[in-house]
């Protein structure tokens, strides 16, 4: 046997040892700055510490008697787990900001720092949690002995070999509880984040996790075959126990929902509840976004570790043959089917969930009671330099008591209760912080007075009606208390309170202490106020919730290192030079107890705060250096706030600075944040009458006329149409405020009325007001700001008034800032609309110049004996040129060329129109007369309406005879120049503009032409084209240069001309169309 | 279709919406479900019991994974203005 022990021990060493080395890894990293622990899967393994080694164990022992309904203890936290996105966010973030310690921190903040509330939750927590540790040590100490074989005494004694004999289960309580010495408790420092217990703890999830799967793979796979191999032999073997398993107590024949809604119930409110999961949860928590994770990890987790209780459950008893001693069956059937590997691996595994769990919860309920019970007493002694060392102690002392008291609660009930039902007191004691938790986080009105009333009867009626109980068989209480009832009350029976029968004990005890505890909570919440404390706090943890947006974009960071004697330095440098202040700590330092590297006990905080405010007072004032120091520490944040209050005397007369401090950062917050005026104006206003208790605040402009509009106001309702008689009443004021932009504030108008006369028959009731002009340096007034209140005289101190002069100052600064932008924005704006306008115009034109250049002929026909080439030259925009050839047959051939005035879209319009005229009307026989005549009777309507007008010139040349026959409609004349005439001659009719007059009638004049004869049409644009002299081409331009190019062809002589013009203007745009016609006769 | 689906997503990142799925798990939990399947007999060589309590687990678990990586990759915005 020692033999067992000794390989037993040996393993058990490593294990630990093991788990050192990862504490120990996990604490170096983090020293080092770079955390394993900040990280959401290893955030979620830590809330695995919820399944102790009552789910390794005890959970196979309930299904084996009870049946499925163990797994109510798990679906509750999943369930949980789905309002983790709200509420466990709003109470990690709540005490990140307030620096939390533990849940009787928590509620005891939220209730007005009640001192008593604390207290009260941590002896509830500390009594309540006994019976859960008593599950861990008997569970772990009675896996020992089926493991080793030993046969247990009555005293958990085992007798070796030579005699001596050891306490096992005291054994192991002790090495438990210097475990959570070791790693909660080696030294005393504002921090409260242990990164070493979660890696331990993360590390311990993973190997009972593990150990359980493989104990349940090796059951279901290795002993039977399979999930259904298992149910089905066990309905065969046994179908009535198979009824009562797998039913929700159907045997009996009475669904009973009760107990099941009970152990949901619970189980819900314990995972967040118990000390040690709101420890993990929330105090050790480095970042809320893991919660996203932990929402699924953590149920998968569970799901995972209870996968195969049910299987593990039946086999057992279908090995074993019954389910007694089934809370080991984990242990017990590996080792009775001789796999002695497995089972040790089972014995770690529950080891792990056992350690783990009395790790953190004791590290957990000694943290409170330090703070909570002992905390309270200390610091009204006088400080002594010995002090931190009892700390320490304390709290190690705290850890070594909590873990004994498990230990004796588990000698005095023994064995009379399975591991489940032991756990389950534990969890009806945490449930009694729900109403008061969940009110606290969501209800305003709820009060100290409740929460105390509501958790004192709860854990009393808790005590009563399910510790007590539980001591029955101990016979340390008289056995007619639980027959009879006390004094033979049967009424008050503790398992049958006030008559209510028929129901389990623990859905018996929930139901009253339940009932109690939420209506004690609700009833003096309603029916008793909040003092101002409470109120504070109230606003503090719903409060940042609602309206208060900056509040909570400023949220401070949980520091996760102690405060150092070198933060203090930095800040005193920052007033009184390094050197100087490290000369100062020197000087404090002496003969004090400051540890090597610069942390700073809990303790010794108050001093240092002392000696920093003393010392910066010497440079910065008193009431300054006291808001220096406290902003720097609430940064901090600190665990135990009440002894700095017991030291900070000057507070009250700081708050007036800290306010000002505060309303300072708001309106700088305020402003920067919009570039809306009105916006701006009116949450400044509403700042101050908030701040400052003024009623009515008002933002007051002069319009040109003289007199005043009101451009904000806050405060009482003041109708905007109708001048308010304050504002008459402060008219000679503001005349003067914004006559010699000076600050005038009256702080008792009943003393003062004489100094500024004011008008009589207004409304007195304001008893002192300020007016502050809004003004920017060597400028005019904008605005004036006027203050107002009806009860506070002399509220206007010259502090105050030069805290609103700056504030009008920045609202100045900030109203120029946003006309400029403003102004700004309009000037772009109008540009930019301009371009847009013009970008769309040029694109209409652009489409119409093409449209329009479509219209023209792209080739000249070709008839035998004569050569025609027409072109357009396109200045910038549409214009009303237009040629074309009409082929009447094969000899005939019409020519005509056009200029409609003006260079508009409108011009455009009416040469489409001519085109389509004159293809209509080239499809009949006329003659060139006879067709200006029609088209002007056509168009004279069309054009006069535009106020336009078109010079057309219309030939029309047959080549067999050589006759050119022309008519002229006022259109620049052509050219015919002959091969052998040195002087060229122009081609002209009599006729009038088209679209003057109806009814003209045109000359008709023919002229044969013979071979070598070059006729030019062009446009008015030929002619004007201007050079950068301003001189035109002119026709002398045109005459000398037809000379030149005779022997050239239709298209060339274009050409050349092209080249002639572009040469003539350089590099000028051209202003007009240029269109002509070359006719060569061959 | 898929704006309505990036709308659900959306929706869904909201603390409001858990609240629903909070309320849902446990009327899952209570009387009248509960006793829908509380009867002693196998389905698929499983007692009905267990397995609606297991899937359901398992469904919960996908459930809410699959949302948060929803809501990973959809807008951040939500994850800046929480709580109700």
């Amino acid at each position: 046997m020692n033999g067992v022990i000794s390989s037993v021990a040996v393993i058990s060493v490593i294990y630990t040892a093991l788990i050192f080395l990862i504490a120990w890894y996990a604490h170096h990293r983090k020293e080092t700055g770079r955390s394993i622990i900040s990280n959401p899967i290893i955030y979620s393994l830590s809330l695995g510490v919820y399944c102790t080694s009552w789910t390794f164990f005890g959970s196979v022992g309930k299904a084996a008697t009870t049946g499925i309904d163990f797994v109510l203890i798990y679906l509750g936290p999943s369930l949980t787990a789905f309002s983790w996105l709200f509420l466990l966010r709003r109470i990690i973030k709540i005490s990140k900001e307030h620096n939390i310690t533990s849940i009787a921190d928590f509620l005891s903040r939220r209730y007005g720092k009640s001192p008593w509330l604390g207290a009260l939750v941590t002896l509830i927590a500390f009594l309540g949690i006994m019976p859960y540790i008593a599950l861990q040590l008997k569970a772990v100490s009675t896996s020992f002995f089926l493991l080793s074989g030993f046969q247990k005494d009555p005293n958990n004694y085992i007798t070796l070999a030579s005699g001596t004999t050891i306490p096992i289960a005291l054994l192991l309580a002790l090495i438990l509880a210097l475990f959570s010495i070791v790693f909660g408790a080696r030294r005393l420092v504002s921090s409260e984040r242990h990164e070493g217990l979660i890696a331990a703890i993360a590390f311990e999830s993973i190997v009972k996790l593990v150990a359980l799967l493989a104990v349940g793979l090796f059951v279901t796979y290795g002993l039977f075959d399979g999930f259904i191999d298992i149910f089905e032999r066990f309905r065969i073997t046994n179908p009535e126990k198979f009824s009562q398993l797998f039913t929700f107590a159907v045997s009996r024949n009475d669904p009973n929902y009760i107990s099941t809604f009970t152990l949901l119930f619970l189980s819900m409110g314990a995972v967040m509840l118990l000390p040690r999961q709101f420890h993990v949860m929330v105090i050790e928590n480095s970042d809320v976004r893991h919660i996203a994770t932990a929402m699924w990890l953590f149920p998968a987790y569970m799901f995972l570790i209870n996968l195969f209780v049910m299987p593990i459950a039946i086999g057992g008893i279908l090995t074993t043959g019954s389910s007694s001693g089934a809370d080991y069956f984990v242990l017990s059937l590996p080792q009775l089917a001789g796999y002695r590997g497995i089972a040790l691996l089972a014995f770690l595994g529950g080891f792990s969930a056992a350690a783990g769990m009395v790790m953190v919860e004791s590290i957990a309920i000694s943290t409170m009671l330090l703070n909570h019970i002992f905390m309270p007493i200390i610091v009204l002694f006088t400080p002594r330099t010995w002090f931190p060392i009892l700390l320490i102690n304390l709290k190690r002392f705290g850890i070594l008591l909590v873990v004994l008291m498990g230990y004796f609660y588990y000698r005095i009930i023994g064995d009379s209760y399975t591991l489940v039902n032991m756990g389950l007191i534990s969890f009806a004691a945490a449930a009694q912080f729900m109403p008061a938790m969940l009110g606290g986080l969501y209800w305003k009105r709820g009060n100290k007075a409740g929460a105390i009333s509501g958790i004192l009867l709860g854990f009393l009626i808790w005590l009563y009606t399910l510790l007590l109980p539980s001591f029955s068989k101990s016979g340390w209480i008289p056995d007619n208390l639980f027959s009879n009832g006390p004094f033979g009350i049967t009424l008050l029976k503790p398992t049958e309170l006030f008559g209510l029968t028929g129901m389990d004990l623990w859905s018996h005890s929930l139901f009253w202490s339940m009932l109690f505890n939420v209506s004690s909570y609700i009833i003096c919440s309603i029916l008793l106020n909040q003092n101002e404390q409470e109120r504070e706090q109230v606003h503090k943890f719903i409060g940042i919730f609602g309206h208060d947006e900056s509040q909570k974009r400023t949220e401070r960071k949980r520091l996760s290192k102690p405060v150092t004697t070198d933060q203090f330095v930095t800040l005193m440098s920052k007033f009184i030079g390094e050197s100087e202040a490290r000369r100062a700590l020197q000087l404090y330092s002496n003969g004090r107890n400051i540890t090597g590297d610069g942390t700073i006990s809990e303790f010794e905080l108050p001093d240092l705060k002392r000696f920093t405010e003393k010392t910066l007072a010497g440079s910065v004032g008193g009431a300054a250096a006291g808001a220096i120091v406290n902003n720097f520490l609430s940064d901090i944040g600190s665990s135990m706030e009440p002894v700095y209050d017991i030291f900070s005397s000057v507070r009250t007369n700081l708050d007036q600075n800290r306010e000002s401090l505060f309303v300072r950062l708001k309106a700088s917050e305020i402003i920067n944040r919009t570039l809306d005026l009105q916006v701006i104006m009116d949450d400044l206003l509403r700042l101050l009458v908030k701040e400052f208790k003024l009623d009515v605040a008002l933002i007051v402009k002069k319009n040109d006329e003289g007199t005043f509009s009101i451009v904000s106001s806050q405060g009482e309702k003041l109708s905007p149409t109708n001048p308010p008689h304050l504002c008459l009443k402060n008219v000679p004021l503001l005349n003067l405020v914004y006559h010699d932009k000076k600050t005038h504030f009256i702080n008792d108008l009943r003393l003062d009325r004489a100094a500024v006369t004011l008008d009589p028959k207004t409304d007195q009731s304001y008893i002192s007001c300020a007016h502050i002009p809004i003004y920017r340096e060597g400028e005019p007034v904008i605005a004036v700001l006027s203050l107002l209140s009806k009860t506070i005289a002399g509220l206007f101190t010259q502090e105050f008034i030069e805290l609103l002069s700056s504030l009008a100052g920045q609202l100045a600064q900030a109203i120029t800032i946003v006309r400029e932008v403003e102004a700004k924005q309009l000037e772009r704006s109008q540009k930019e609309a301009a371009l847009l306008k013009t970008a769309r115009i040029t694109r209409d034109m652009e489409i119409a110049q093409q449209i329009q250049k479509s219209f023209l002929p792209d080739s000249a026909p070709s008839i035998a004996g004569v050569d025609i080439a027409g072109r357009c030259i396109s200045a910038a925009l549409v214009g009303g040129d237009y040629y074309d050839f009409f082929l009447r047959s094969r000899q005939i051939v019409d020519i005509v060329i056009a200029d409609v005035s003006g260079h508009s879209i409108g011009a455009a319009l009416i040469m489409s129109e001519v085109r389509t005229l004159l293809r209509a009307e080239a499809n009949s026989v006329h003659t060139p007369c006879a067709v200006l005549e029609t088209l002007n009777n056509q168009l004279h309507d069309d054009l006069s309406r535009a106020e336009l007008f078109i010079t057309m010139f219309y030939a029309e040349y047959n080549a067999e005879t050589g006759i050119l026959s022309y008519s002229n409609a006022g259109h620049n004349h052509p050219v015919l120049q002959r091969r052998d005439e040195s002087v060229p001659m122009e081609l002209d009719t009599e006729g009038l503009i088209l679209g003057v007059k109806k009814d003209v009638l045109f000359e008709e004049r023919t002229i044969k032409l013979i071979a070598g004869d070059v006729l030019l049409f062009y446009t008015d644009g030929l002619t004007e084209a201007c050079n950068s002299k301003g001189e035109m081409f002119d026709l002398s331009g045109v005459y000398s240069h037809l000379k030149t190019c005779l022997h050239l062809s239709a298209e060339e002589i274009l050409d050349s001309f092209y080249a002639r013009i572009h040469e003539f203007t350089g590099s000028q745009n051209l202003q007009d169309d240029i269109s002509f016609i070359a006719v060569k006769i061959l | 279709m898929k704006r309505l689906l990036s709308q659900m997503l959306y929706r869904l990142q909201l603390p409001e919406s858990w609240v629903i799925f909070f309320i849902l798990g446990i009327i899952m939990m209570t009387f009248p479900f509960l006793h829908i399947f509380n009867k002693p007999v196998l389905l698929f060589g499983v007692p009905l019991l267990f397995l609606y309590l297991t899937a359901g687990w398992i469904i919960s678990i996908i459930v809410i994974y699959l949302f948060m990586i929803a809501s990973r990759h959809g807008s951040r915005p939500t994850d800046e203005k929480d709580e109700l």
